[in-house]
């Protein structure tokens, strides 16, 4: 009877727990390799619902934590490669928290991903694909294939489906037997192979410009500045896309950086040399 | 059903006149006599106060009213018809000005508001036109800098000491209104049983750049030709508009208070003057 | 987030210099993160010397300064002058509390120089009515914090018209910067006794 009390009596909170103390101790000390699959969760009943009425501000708009979210980012296969672009504009709500953030993630030399979504999350979880993709090729001697890797990265967030995850992300990467390789995976557990993603709050507005001037013949030049392009329309049109612009392009021998680029002068070449945007004013003559 | 029957009393004649409002003006010009003078730098309103019994207590009577802290008001006519409009005037001023804009209408607004009470009596059914004619004397702020006020007035070639009145430069602005919703500003005028005689003398007495003191002055003896009884502090009444009166304030110490413009003076007042007459 | 008041956003702000006061705005209409118009002015004039800025629900914004628009115009008949910046924003505020219970989503602020005496004038409004009068700034839209930030930083007193228009302009558009509702470029009034100039910023668009 002492025994069963015993077992009852305990605060209701760690009947919730999800690991031992000996384990909760080894988080607060440290001593467990940071990217382990060992996450302490809040200690009440529901963690994830607990979670969602705090950090989801669409089921809660006065949510207390504002988790980073908005951006545009696209990548599509081209007979040259892949190219990646991606904004630079973190928001918390309509503050604006950063114009810098790297939203194209170096999974290796390889591998990129793409950030949209919660920041924290795809920083995480694209870190620890890396790692994977790295144990990949020491267990089997040869580099990972790009579906294998999406594939990796797609079952984990099924795993934690439910628990609040925010991800929508792109792998990119060109290898011998697959060629160009591209593939989206959100935090649904959805994973689709495909020539052209958009994601993103700004992602319509990377669309409507990727969608009119793509082609799968693009030459290097012309899809570079295609990305470029579709990004810059982004920014201008999404609230919360803006900053620099982030450009990749994948090739077999790895990936290529083609510059971090503050949109606002690109902006405004793209107008007055090129007569696009002319929505916007170019008359700054003074007036009384 | 009662508005079935309820018919405009202020029809109009086959003349073309309406008879009401000309009713209305008789029982106007059987009025005591009222007079209001408008100076350079103030105004005054005086009238005779008098009452039909030697038992009466004529401190308790009073004809000349503060409409606003700037603006005050004189009849002639009836009593209770004049007590009605007072009572409008004090209250259309607030909802219809300071309650929107936080200050207290100018002249010429209170007047037209108060003039299209009047009128409305004129239009309406049910109800007979207001019998008394106003003397509404007021101090405007005004909105335009000194400066230009003087250069403008530099330019007419008129004094440059003190103000004409009106909402634009500010000062002192004197209005009658009559029954019928009409009104007129005056340099100087008077309404009521001698209008005419005393209109008559203040032609002759008025000039231009009056001084208020002055002014007070000719109205009592404008008055003086007209009155009926004996002129004491007990039976004269004086209103005047003149430099803002501190002593008035019920607080003191309030920062950008400044005291009324319009106030009565005491009998003793008026007997200091009448000996000076 | 779908608060009235940030559904469309906008950022206004007005400063006191010597002898001189300028407001300023952005030009964004919105709706939630879609950018639908860059050339949505949010401030508007009464009288020579009296401007008034609105930000908020862009449908009150429009409505509120048609409002205004008439009041004014029925005083200016009525009384045979322009009306005063304080009589306007005392106007403001009996108009908006006359909503108390259902009121326009908007922040309206008011600039310019008294008539008579050349003294600059400043307020602004919560959306019920209640006048916050100030010698320094005055801030409204969904840049209130940042807008803050720059003028507390930026502001000193007895600015020339010159350093005032500096002092203004960097306030707001770097204030925008940091709003993802706001900027699109901005247009900017310096308000002097006999001029008023107006300038059109050149802001980031995106």
């Amino acid at each position: 009877m002492d025994t069963l009390v015993a077992r009852y009596s305990r605060p209701t909170y760690t009947q919730n727990e999800l690991f031992t103390a000996q384990e909760q101790e080894e988080f607060a000390a440290g001593s467990t390799p940071n990217l382990s699959l060992k996450f302490a969760m809040p200690p009440v009943a529901q963690p994830s619902a607990w979670l969602r009425a705090a950090t989801d501000d669409r089921s809660n708009p006065h949510c207390p934590i504002k988790i980073a979210h908005g951006t545009t980012t696209l990548a599509f296969r081209f007979q040259g490669g892949i190219i990646v672009a991606t904004d630079s504009r973190a928001t918390a709500g309509n503050w604006i928290a950063s114009q810098t953030v790297k939203k194209v993630i170096e999974i290796n030399s390889d591998l990129l991903g793409t950030m949209a979504g919660g920041a924290a999350d795809c920083q995480y979880w694209l870190a620890w694909l890396g790692m994977q993709c790295r144990l990949h090729e020491l267990r089997h001697k040869r580099r990972i294939s790009v579906a294998a890797a999406s594939k990796i990265l797609a079952n984990l967030v099924y795993q934690y489906k439910g628990k609040g995850l925010s991800m929508g992300t792109m792998c990119a990467g060109v290898t011998k037997e697959e060629g160009p390789a591209l593939y989206y995976i959100d935090s649904d557990g959805t994973r689709l192979a495909g020539n052209l993603f958009c994601v993103g709050s700004g992602q319509t507005f990377a669309y409507g410009v990727l969608d009119a001037e793509y082609r799968y013949d693009l030459t290097v030049e012309e899809a570079l500045e295609l990305g470029s392009r579709s990004i810059l329309a982004a920014t201008h049109r999404d609230a919360y896309s803006g900053g620099f612009i982030n450009l990749y392009h994948v090739k077999e021998s790895g990936w290529e950086k083609h510059g971090f680029t503050d949109t606002n002068p690109v902006f405004w070449k793209t107008k007055l040399e090129k007569g696009e945007f002319s929505n916007v004013t170019s008359d700054f003559s003074e007036e009384v | 059903m009662a508005d079935r029957y309820s018919f405009s009393l202020t029809t109009f004649s086959p003349s073309g006149k309406l008879v009401q409002i000309e009713y209305a003006l008789n029982a106007v010009n059987q009025g005591v006599t009222a007079l209001g003078i408008k100076a350079t730098n103030g105004i005054v309103l005086a009238t005779e106060k008098k009452s039909s019994s030697p038992l009466a207590d004529p401190s308790s009577l009073s004809k000349i009213s503060l409409i606003t802290p700037n603006i005050g008001m004189v009849y002639s006519g009836m009593g209770p018809d004049y007590r009605v409009l007072v009572d409008r005037a004090r209250k259309v001023s607030h909802t219809g000005y300071k309650r929107i804009y936080n200050e207290y209408p100018p002249t010429r607004i209170l007047v037209q508001d108060v003039a299209r009470v009047m009128q409305e009596a004129t239009q309406s059914g049910g109800v007979r036109p207001y019998g008394v004619s106003l003397l509404i004397a007021g101090w405007d702020e005004g909105i335009l800098p000194e400066e230009e006020i003087e250069a403008k007035e530099g330019e007419e070639g008129k004094k440059l000491s003190g103000k004409t009145g009106g909402i634009l430069k500010g000062g002192p602005m004197l209005y009658q209104v009559d029954p019928s919703g009409s009104y007129f500003p005056w340099k100087a005028t008077a309404i009521g049983k001698s209008a005419t005689t005393a209109k008559t003398f203040l032609e002759k007495r008025y000039t231009e750049g009056l001084e208020l003191e002055d002014a007070v002055h000719i109205a009592l003896l404008t008055l003086k030709e007209t009155i009926e009884g004996e002129m004491n502090g007990e039976t004269i009444e004086i209103g005047i508009v003149g430099p803002p009166a501190h002593h008035l304030l019920g607080v003191e110490g309030v920062e950008g208070a400044v005291g009324p413009r319009f106030r009565k003076l005491t009998p003793q007042e008026i007997e200091d003057y009448l000996t000076n007459l | 987030m779908s608060s009235p008041f940030s559904i469309n956003g906008g950022a206004c702000v007005a400063m006191v210099g010597k002898d001189c006061v300028a407001i300023a705005c952005d030009l964004r209409l919105g709706l939630q993160a879609l950018t639908v118009s860059n050339n949505f002015p949010k401030i508007f004039q009464y009288g020579d010397n009296v401007f008034l800025g609105l930000t908020g629900l862009a449908t009150d914004v429009a409505t509120v300064s048609d409002l205004f628009r008439y009041k004014v115009n029925m005083y200016r008949l009525r009384e045979e002058r322009q009306i005063a910046p304080r009589t306007f924003s005392n106007l403001v505020s009996s108009s908006l509390y006359e909503r108390r219970f259902g009121p326009w989503f908007v922040s309206p602020v008011v600039a310019g120089l008294d008539p008579k005496t050349g003294q600059p004038f400043i307020c602004g409004f919560d959306s019920i009515g209640c006048i916050d009068f100030a010698k320094d700034f005055i801030v409204s839209g969904t840049a209130t914090e940042q807008l803050f930030g720059m003028c507390e930083s930026l502001w000193e007193p007895d600015l020339g018209p010159d350093q005032l228009f500096e002092t203004i302009s960097q306030s707001l558009l770097n204030a925008v910067d940091r709003d993802a509702l706001s900027g699109w470029g901005a247009h900017v009034y310096i308000i002097e006794k006999d001029k008023v100039t107006k300038r059109l910023l050149k802001g980031r668009q995106d």
